[in-house]
């Protein structure tokens, strides 16, 4: 993969539900970010208010729905499946009647690795997330952190280079936000192919962690109705404006002037 | 930190194991105190039975009877476990909903009417008194385990696609995995349904003996004290079965003992 290349696609997807046009004719393009010298996966956050459809889209590109038209294709323009794309649910899903370290083995084991060398996997993500003293813990003996670490962990378990995020960020304090977004990056930073799509309505925390943000939003007849399905209205290339990678962007004037401006479209989005 | 005494009488108050095991032992006491003292000339004492008891066992056979009795339930009980598991697992196919829905109504039904046609199905004898409680139990196991099947959120089916499984292996671990604490659960109600019919339907066919048949022919020589005493020992064996299915979802689900703990 060099610089810019296309690492998946999403080309004009349209959802009806119940005769409503959820989404319209819906395309973007993920690039392979690379910085020489850094191993660097990306970060693509979709951004939009509630109900635009943006766990809707989550759900097509993770292949648990079907869209009326348009698909999902990876680099080479075939279409992905369920199962191929990693998915990190909004209330951390695991499996309850397993250990943390069980739920990681048995998705390594479902996608046909041998179990030992599934548990060896298993191991080295517990303890790369530091969560190794707790791989003999059920899921309801960890904290609400801990949980989404284990969730993220068991996509990693059989590589997967999509892994698709609901609302990662919702309803953490801000040291839980903190660690949620170092933990984004350490992911993102494990492989250059790597690409986490987060999915949420933190404008603050998705701009600070993404290198690209995409905008979800219909557009609106002058008297203020939905006149179509959601579709991406703005592609925020966050490299090119100076404002990606960086621990600073608190204090930069740009940023807030973006996040500013953000929040002030995203109500008519 | 010592909780006050207090915390009994209060409502929605935590109280320890000492105080626990004080008011269990209260209360066993203020029944023993009452059994003792009753008026009622029907009731025998607790020395009357307790000596009923012994005779029965020692002299009257009533350990052979005890395991026709556990030998009845537990051969129902393998049955309705199996063809109720499998049914409220069906569930998932919509083919099959048609079916189990109507197989849970059949509990309106009652076993009592059903005796003339399983007795000519079966012939009599133990296959009749196997057919009625496994009957009586399967409506009873699928009406609350398919309810289980059809709680599971939708989202655990989802996760397990995501992460790659095939319908097989959903079925596996959400569906069969995922619920095995509660089948226990629902199991237990279910013997403990199961072994209050027992009577009824060792009453039915007396040939082959059982606790059932043993307490109605006391009943017809009017002893007191035995039908009482069988009363008690019906009444221990059913708590001791039902400790052991609750040992057994200690072992086989750990999880939702910690689960319930921490709720």
């Amino acid at each position: 993969m060099a610089e810019n290349d296309v690492l998946f696609k999403v080309k004009n997807l349209t959802l009806r539900l119940g005769g409503n046009l959820i989404l319209e004719n819906l395309s973007f393009d993920v690039i392979d970010r690379v910085r020489p010298g850094v191993v660097t996966g990306q970060i693509v956050a979709l951004l939009g208010p509630s109900g635009v459809g943006k766990t809707r889209l989550l759900r097509i590109m993770a292949g648990l729905d079907e869209a009326d038209h348009g698909d999902v294709y990876d680099s080479k323009d075939i279409p992905l499946e369920a199962g191929q794309v990693g998915v990190v649910f909004q209330n951390y899903i695991l499996l309850r009647h397993h250990t943390v370290l069980g739920n990681l083995v048995v998705a390594g084991v479902m996608n046909g690795m041998k179990r030992e060398v599934a548990r060896d996997k298993a191991a080295q993500l517990l303890a790369r997330f530091g969560l190794g003293e707790r791989a003999g813990f059920y899921p309801m003996q960890l904290s609400g952190g801990q949980r989404q670490r284990v969730a993220i962990a068991q996509q990693l378990v059989h590589q997967k280079q999509l892994l698709l995020m609901d609302e990662p960020f919702s309803g953490l304090d801000p040291a839980a936000l903190d660690d949620v977004v170092k933990l984004l990056v350490q992911v993102r930073d494990m492989d250059e192919l790597n690409t986490l799509f987060i999915v949420t309505h933190d404008i603050r925390t998705a701009l600070k962690v993404a290198d690209t943000a995409l905008m979800l939003g219909r557009d609106r007849t002058p008297d203020g109705k939905i006149s179509s399905g959601a579709h991406i209205k703005e592609k925020i290339d966050m490299v090119a404006l100076g404002l990606a990678y960086r621990d600073d962007l608190d204090t930069d004037p740009k940023f807030l002037e973006l996040e500013r401006r953000i929040k002030s479209e995203f109500r008519d989005l | 930190m010592k909780l006050p005494l207090s915390n009994i009488f209060l409502p929605n108050r935590p109280v320890d194991k000492t105080m626990t095991l004080g008011i269990v032992a209260f209360w066993v006491a203020i029944a023993l105190l009452l059994w003792i003292a009753s008026p009622f000339a029907s009731l025998p004492g607790p020395n009357e039975v307790r000596h009923a008891l012994a005779d029965l066992w020692m002299n009257q056979g009533m350990a052979p009877e005890l395991f026709t009795t556990l030998r009845l339930i537990l051969h129902a009980l393998a049955l309705t476990v199996v063809i109720s598991l499998v049914l409220s697992y069906a569930t998932v196919m919509p083919f099959f909903r048609p079916l189990v829905e109507g197989v849970a109504k059949l509990r309106f039904l009652g076993i009592t009417g059903l005796v003339i046609p399983f007795t000519l199905i079966t012939g009599g004898g133990y296959e009749l008194k196997v057919y009625l409680l496994t009957f009586g139990m399967t409506t009873y196991f699928v009406t609350a385990m398919a309810q289980v099947v059809v709680e599971i959120p939708r989202e655990n089916f989802d996760h397990m696609r995501a992460l790659g499984a095939g319908e097989p292996r959903i079925l596996w671990e959400v569906v069969i995995l995922g619920t095995l604490d509660k089948a226990l659960e629902v199991m237990r109600q279910n013997l403990a349904m199961g072994w209050t019919m027992i009577t009824m339907v060792e009453g039915i066919s007396r040939a082959e003996g059982g606790l059932g048949a043993m307490i109605l022919n006391q009943e017809k020589h009017f002893k007191l004290p035995e039908v009482y005493a069988i009363l008690v020992l019906i009444l221990i064996v059913g708590l001791m079965l039902d400790y052991s299915i609750g040992l057994l979802q200690r072992v086989a689900c750990p999880y939702a003992i910690i689960e319930r703990m921490r709720a």
